[in-house]
């Protein structure tokens, strides 16, 4: 195995990890606030379709990528309205998202492009080199080489550790998913913070949709998110809730990801779908057979409700 | 003393139920004030009016002699008014200090300024002697400590006035004397201490005065100087006895069930059984009488076979029992109204005429072949003839059992259990919050079942209700039988004392 | 109270048609006459028999999946691995079939078998993990669909693959299940309507089925009333996992032959949402079954001469399933419930 191959496989890694970061994250901020979200699926190929279009139109990749966060934010309130409001069950609402919202994007492309259209392309992002650090050889191109995404969604995941642990709102932020009743007697709004882990959840999905048309591939297809909104929920509970172990546990998916590529290529014994199969099957492990049990805020998925009697 | 809180003539209903019904109470500077009462006599409400989680129908409330309007937990906080629930307000997964800081809105900046706020808590705990662990999170610390960290919280927040609402029940003897150092620290620091309780022993020990509550009124607000154990009890349980209505069997038939030194989760006094010897004749009924959560659960759902002991012997008709599962003890005659008849009883989604049946659609007066097919056509019959001889009021059997006051909800546990023409019928809370008509009839109808030879183990918190029905009584607490009556002309004031752990 | 029960049919109904009123607004959005653009939809749903025999077909796995799922919710499982059943049941009758050299009818029948075995076994490993270790079989079957996806993917680009292109070896003719009338539709359509029938025989016909629903409904319940809780819990899995594994392996013989990439895609989820808007009745689940496979059939013939697009078909079926949970929800809000009480007392009172 020579370095290049070792460079390039750490660089695809890289660049697989980076929107699952966002979805992780985008499922973390949803579930400490005790909303367990399996609809990242869908709110990510809304994201995707909305952040090609604007991209196409404007040909500013990053104004794409605020689309794409407007348009997750725009379907999560669905989500939202229905878990917080109408405490409909969590799960069942995120599976409706997931059926939803691509069937949305598949209608739009499809409306604005035509049917049987050929494929369109739109702008990629360009990488960034940061003068002087991405001179350092070797690692230093790997790093800061990137397009801004990257270093945005790193830089996400160093906020979100801070604000968790750091500071007096991350701190209310968590007790909501913790205890709701608690944060309510000490003067936490409750569903202030619900409603705005579903904001954030939204954008966050939707940067990671988007990245997937304005940096990854620089065309939108129906189901290019490909089960990465699933892999996200996995990796939230591999990496124990926290931002940290979030980003480890997507960097070690992404691996696995581009690992599968490269052995497609090269067509060895072992079947690629073995190493894709790596980030479910390591969560079924992980949950059933260690049995990690109470771990993450234990007011997941559970319907809070105001009034006592 | 000055007062710190009055309130005037407090009122709640929800519907047509009275709570409070005109509640007078005040509390002074720097005195523990205990409010007793029986489970229902409405201490829980007044507190909730008084942290603002409910609005009273009638009646004003005075802080510092300033009428205010207390509309939120929040205001309560804003208030002075600190209250630590029975059940802990915390948050497991962070540590002492984040629990504390929690919501918080004093200090400035988005930071936790985590050395400033320290030092103000440390600087808290050592004036009242609150020991904890900053940086342990919850889950790794005691329960004594974790009320300690309540009451830094409400500290924390400026509370001038603490409600403690049954703040002994989960602690052991030490951590109660901890507590009442702690109490008695606050108090000299001139704030004021709402002690729920009804252990007699610990409410003489702490409290300065005494508001005795009965049936959502106040009845007195004494000295503890002016008054004793029995005269508390008395008051607490309240009446003039009446004669029990209902003959008393003295002469049991043979055993039903024999319990000889069951353990269960011996450490937890509130949740434990501790070396039980109790048994129970054909035709009689046993009445267990004590204050809620002495291990009453446990005694039930043992001998219906729920859960199983950790060591001791239950003989059920002579047998020794191997297995504790429901459905052996269903077969071998048990039958079992449960404390809560919507978690336990009823699939509250199905219809009455279901939840008749609900054990035995097995048998061939409901389906062919042992259950492949059910006769819809006989179930409604029989669910209709039930309707009329337990008096279940519903507009039609297939109406959704939820949908039924608790009253017949109980109507139709009662039918199902006693149609089973059960050896032995285990009776937990069966009236709880039901009214007059319907717990007379209940009643009627367990006297009818012991008439008929069956085994009654009737457990409630209304002693009420345990002096008129037994005929014989024993005494739970904190797990252990604490001595046995005779059901006619029962001695109150020893059975009192004896529910008080003495 | 006896409106609650209305409401769990108006809802649906309702739902339906909010969503194809908005699917008409979108067409006329488009420039189409919705009326128009209807009528072909239904006329290549149901307009001859070789359509309804597409029609069919297509409700056919539907049918299984979302009877699965029915089934695991009656016991109060929520049981997400209706698709990895499906494609384990799938992937069993599909190394029968074309591996063992059996043909005809014992090729059929051991296909069938396996294939639910494999489903039912498949679908243990949730039961197991929810009852022994207390986990969330939500995730845990979400997680096992993708295993059971990329194993699949397995067989057709490499273990079975067959020739050049990435799929596996198809189903010999003589093992296919027989065609009805001529038309597209197979036994594998009976056979899915025979499931839904057994169960709700088993449902709300006998007196285990009767235990089960209890279970759902209140397990505590069940368990002081004398009922084994975890044996039904295991059981409701497994069953829910055989159904969806005979669907699998029917449509493997029945339909599609043999597998390829994307083969089942999106049958668990769209199974789930028959089953809830079918409220988790089996009938009813048929139904919408069959409601939702003509809207997929017919929406092509609707593009084909009207020009509008099927994904508008789409739409208005995700529609349908977003405003029947919300509003399933929404009618258990105490505040609804409370909002109701006061309509109808003011109707007395009137």
């Amino acid at each position: 195995m020579d370095l290049e191959f070792l460079g390039n496989l750490i660089l695809a890694s890289v660049r697989m990890a980076t929107p699952l970061i966002f979805l992780s994250l985008a499922e973390l901020y949803s579930q400490r606030a005790g909303l367990v979200h399996i609809g990242l699926e869908g709110l990510a190929s809304i994201g995707s379709l909305v952040g090609f279009l604007v991209c196409l139109i404007s040909g500013s990749p990053v104004a794409g990528v605020v689309a794409g966060a407007a348009a997750g934010v725009a379907v999560n309130m669905i989500y939202a309205y229905a878990t917080i409001s109408l405490c409909a069950e969590q799960i069942v609402y995120g599976m409706a998202i997931n059926i939803f919202a691509p069937a949305l994007a598949a209608f739009i492309y499809r409306v604005y492009f035509g049917a049987g259209s050929e494929l369109v392309q739109g702008a990629l992002m360009q990488a960034v080199h940061i003068p002087v650090l991405s001179d350092i050889p070797f690692i230093g191109d790997l790093i800061f080489g990137q397009t801004p995404m990257v270093y945005l969604a790193y830089a996400l995941v160093i906020f979100t550790a801070i604000y968790f642990s750091k500071t007096k709102s991350g701190l209310n932020f968590k007790a909501v998913g913790e205890y709701p009743q608690a944060a309510a007697t000490l003067g936490i709004n409750v569903i202030g913070v619900k409603y705005l882990a579903s904001v954030i959840c939204g954008a966050l999905a939707g940067i990671g949709g988007a990245y997937l048309t304005t940096c990854y591939a620089s065309t939108y297809t129906d189901g290019n998110v490909a089960g990465r909104g699933f892999i996200a929920l996995a990796a939230v509970i591999f990496g124990r809730w926290s931002a940290g172990g979030v980003l480890l546990a997507c960097l070690f998916f992404g691996f696995c990801d581009a690992l599968q590529i490269r052995l497609q290529v090269s067509s060895s014994d072992i079947p690629y779908q073995f190493f894709q199969m790596i980030p479910y099957v390591a969560t079924v492990v992980v949950l059933g057979i260690i049995g990690m049990k109470k771990a993450g805020p234990k007011a997941s998925g559970k319907p809070y409700r105001r009034e006592e009697r | 003393m000055e007062e710190i809180l009055r309130m005037e003539h407090i009122t709640k209903r929800f519907g047509d139920v009275f709570a409070n019904r005109d509640i007078n109470l005040d509390i002074r500077k720097g005195e523990v004030h205990t409010l007793l009462g029986e489970n229902g006599a409405g201490k829980s409400t007044l507190m909730n009016v008084l942290i603002g989680l409910y609005q009273p129908t009638e009646g004003d409330i005075y802080l510092n002699g300033q009428k205010v309007r207390i509309d939120s937990p929040a205001k309560a906080v804003q208030l002075g008014i600190g209250m630590v629930h029975q059940h802990f307000m915390l948050v497991e997964a962070m540590t002492v200090f984040e629990n504390i800081i929690l919501g918080d809105t004093r200090t400035p900046g988005i930071f936790i300024q985590r050395d400033k706020m320290r030092a103000e808590i440390v600087a808290l705990a050592e004036k009242y002697g609150l020991e904890v662990q900053l940086d342990k999170p919850i889950t790794e610390i005691s329960v004594g400590e974790q009320q300690r960290v309540e009451i830094l919280k409400a500290l924390y927040r400026g509370a001038e006035l603490l409600i403690l609402d049954e703040p002994t029940a989960a602690l052991t003897d030490i951590e109660v004397e901890g507590l009442f150092a702690i109490m008695e620290k606050l108090t000299s620091e001139n704030k004021s201490v709402i002690f729920i309780s009804h252990k007699m022993r610990e409410v003489l020990r702490i409290s300065d005065r005494i508001t005795i509550l009965r049936a959502g009124q106040t009845i007195l607000t004494l000295n503890k100087e002016d008054t004793s154990g029995p005269e508390l009890a008395a008051l607490m349980i309240g009446r003039e006895l009446t004669p029990s209505q209902y003959d008393k069997k003295t002469e049991p038939g043979r055993q039903v069930i024999s319990l000889e030194q069951v353990d269960y989760n011996k450490q937890a006094k509130h949740s434990g059984l501790n070396g039980v010897n109790l048994t129970v004749g054909a035709g009689e009924i046993v009445g267990v009488a004590g204050v809620d959560g002495n291990g009453q659960s446990q005694l039930a759902q043992l001998i219906a076979g729920v859960i199983g002991p950790d060591s001791g012997v239950v003989d059920l008709k002579d047998s020794k029992v191997a297995k504790f599962i429901p459905q052996l003890f269903i077969e071998e005659g048990v039958s079992h109204i449960p404390e809560d008849r919507n978690k336990m009883g009823l699939v509250g989604d199905m219809s009455v005429r279901e939840n008749l049946v609900l054990k035995s659609t097995d048998t061939d007066r409901f389906s062919l072949r042992k259950g492949l097919f059910l006769k819809k056509k006989a179930m409604r019959e029989y669910a209709d003839e039930m309707q009329e001889k337990y008096d279940i009021r519903c507009a039609s059997v297939e109406q959704e059992a939820r949908s039924l006051s608790g009253g017949n909800q109980q109507k139709i546990i009662l039918a199902r259990e006693l149609e089973a023409d059960p050896d032995l019928l285990i009776a937990v809370h069966p009236t709880r919050g039901l009214d007059i008509g319907a717990t007379r009839f209940i009643h009627d109808m367990m006297i009818e079942a012991r008439d008929g030879g069956c085994g009654v183990l009737l457990i409630s918190a209304d002693f009420d209700e345990i002096l008129e029905m037994s005929d014989r009584i024993v005494v739970m607490f904190e797990g252990q039988i604490m001595g046995e009556f005779p059901g006619k002309n029962p001695p109150i004031d020893e059975i009192s004392l004896a529910m008080a752990g003495k | 109270m006896k409106n609650v029960k209305w409401i769990n049919v108006l809802i649906p109904v309702a739902s339906v048609l909010l969503s194809l009123v908005i699917g008409c607004i979108i067409m006329i959005i488009l420039g189409s006459n919705p009326f128009i653009a209807l009528q072909y939809l239904w006329i290549g749903a149901f307009g001859n028999l070789t359509n309804l025999g597409t029609t069919l077909t297509r409700a056919t796995p539907l049918i299984f999946t979302g009877l699965c799922a029915c089934f695991a919710y009656r016991c109060g499982v929520f049981n997400l691995g209706g698709e990895g059943q499906f494609i384990m049941g799938s992937i069993l009758a599909c190394v029968v079939a074309t591996q063992t050299g059996l043909t005809g009818l014992p090729a059929v029948l051991l296909s069938l078998v396996a294939g639910t075995i494999a489903g039912g076994l498949w679908a243990m490993v949730p039961g197991l993990l929810k009852i022994y270790r207390g986990q969330n079989e939500m995730i845990i079957s979400i997680m096992l669909n993708y295993v059971a996806t990329l194993f699949m993917g397995v067989l057709y680009t490499n273990w079975l693959r067959d020739g050049s292109v990435p799929q596996t070896a198809s189903v010999p003719l003589e093992s296919r299940l027989t065609k009805l009338f001529g038309l597209r539709v197979t036994t594998a359509f009976l056979l899915a309507l025979l499931a839904g029938a057994a169960i709700y025989y088993f449902l709300f016909h006998t007196s285990k089925g009767f235990q089960l629903r209890a279970v759902g409904l209140n397990m505590t319940a069940a368990e002081f009333n004398g009922f084994a809780v975890r044996r039904y819990l295991l059981i409701s899995f497994v069953v829910s996992g055989m159904i969806a594994g005979l669907g699998g392996s029917a449509e493997l013989l029945g339909t599609q032959y043999y597998l390829i990439n994307g083969y089942a895609n999106g049958y668990g989820f769209d199974g789930v949402a028959m089953a809830l808007i079918g409220q988790l009745h089996p009938i009813a689940t048929i139904v919408v079954a069959i409601f939702f496979a003509a809207l997929r059939v017919g929406s092509t013939t609707m593009q084909v001469v009207t020009g509008v697009p099927t994904s508008v078909s789409d739409i208005i079926q995700a529609l349908v399933i977003v405003f029947t949970v919300a509003g399933l929800a929404m009618v258990k809000l105490p505040e609804f419930k409370a909002a109701v009480a006061k309509l109808t007392a003011k109707k007395e009172a009137a």
